[in-house]
């Protein structure tokens, strides 16, 4: 079978519509325990940025992808000071994985998605694992404080957040 | 259905920084991305993102005294992986300016016109063939804000989900023979020839189609196949 090459990404460009996204960054309420992320969004010269859109996918609190009453799928904008914020629950430990949630970027000026991972404290995990060279892994653990964790991304520059690729 | 994700050719994609595209040298990373394991955690999907992302607006063109001005177009595009099957069910997010080309955003200070009669923002789900029809007006170039002389040939912006996490498309698509197309940072970001005329959409006879529109014909593939194709 012949295969068909995926077609190119390009930007989301600076006038995504706001009603896009809006509105789906809560996902409970749902078993397990309530938590927030939150963070900051910049760019080189460290300036907030503003509308940059994120979205996650992360396991139940059981650890299931699969569960028809956990979406396990969000969408946020930043504001004006380059906060983000999602209200969700704690993901469980997949099989083989720590818990973790997967974050996608797209932005004006972002050619491709960027994607990263968010991991909690003493997370031994493969993904996180991978990072190279080892001192940047700490970047992917999220700052916890009671039930708010925060995970700030930069995209470029000093305290850069580690990306992944194909 | 378990789903391969295999990594892409370079020259079919954007490599990030453009030269003539300042932003992406703020905020493409200047680390090489990082390589990971693929688990179920990417190879699964989001595939209820429509319990949260309701369809809206399939019709932007509008009728009689609501007509938006600007040239009737139907977009007809299909959503298929890279086995050519198509993405049954697949969400699809559509964005793009009026005739004049201005935006309705907060964001957009260019002083073109705009159109009471347009609002240019629909969410569509793919039928069991992959398609989707969007019935709307064919966007008009804009001077790109602060950069010069740099205009951006009439496009059209697509967010898409496939099967799986790492399946999630977000694109532009471009007209034929237009003009500004060969100048545009974004499309010839992509160096791949073939690559980039693929995100060119095809017009189709004049006799295609109802309502007197002119229709275009446009696919997007999102990246994953079954795995081991061809076995029962």
């Amino acid at each position: 079978m012949k295969r068909l090459i995926p077609t190119a990404e390009m930007t989301l460009g600076p006038f995504f519509p706001r009603e896009f996204g809006q509105g789906a960054n809560d996902l409970t309420p749902a078993r397990g325990d309530a938590i927030e992320i939150t963070g900051r969004v910049v760019q080189l010269d460290g300036a907030p940025l503003d509308n940059v859109i994120l979205e996650i996918w992360q396991a139940d609190a059981a650890g299931r992808f699969d569960n028809p009453d956990f979406p396990g799928w969000g969408r946020a904008a930043t504001d004006a000071s380059g906060i983000y914020s999602f209200k969700t629950i704690r993901p469980g430990a997949v099989p083989g994985r720590a818990p973790h949630i997967n974050f996608l970027i797209l932005y004006s000026g972002l050619m491709r998605q960027l994607q990263t991972v968010m991991f909690f404290a003493n997370a031994n995990d493969p993904v996180l694992n991978a990072v190279q060279p080892a001192s940047l892994r700490e970047r992917l653990i999220a700052k916890g404080r009671g039930n708010t964790y925060v995970f700030d991304i930069r995209l470029r520059g000093e305290g850069e957040t580690p990306f992944f690729g194909d | 259905m378990e789903i391969l994700i295999e990594p892409r050719a370079a020259r079919t994609q954007p490599s990030g920084v453009e030269p003539g595209y300042p932003q992406t040298e703020m905020r493409w990373p200047s680390q090489p991305l990082q390589r990971r394991p693929l688990t179920a955690s990417e190879l699964s999907g989001p595939q209820q993102v429509l319990r949260r992302l309701k369809p809206l607006r399939g019709d932007l063109a509008g009728h009689g005294e609501k007509r938006a001005i600007g040239q009737l177009i139907h977009l007809r595009a299909r959503i298929v992986d890279e086995d050519g099957a198509p993405v049954c069910g697949a969400a699809v997010e559509i964005w793009h300016c009026n005739a004049a080309g201005k935006y309705i955003h907060p964001n957009d200070t260019h002083d073109a016109p705009v159109d009471p009669n347009f609002y240019g923002a629909a969410r569509m789900i793919a039928n069991e063939a992959g398609l989707i029809e969007l019935r709307t007006i064919k966007p008009g170039a804009y001077p790109v804000p602060g950069e010069g002389r740099w205009w951006r040939p009439p496009h059209v912006h697509f967010s898409v989900w496939g099967r799986v996490w790492l399946s999630r498309l977000v694109t532009q698509m471009f007209f034929p023979g237009e003009p500004l197309n060969e100048l545009d940072a974004v499309l010839n970001a992509v160096r791949d020839t073939a690559a980039r005329s693929r995100c060119i959409a095809r017009l189709l006879p004049a006799t295609e189609g109802s309502d007197n529109a002119l229709v275009y014909e446009y696919q997007l593939v999102v990246r994953g196949r079954r795995a081991a194709p061809g076995m029962p």
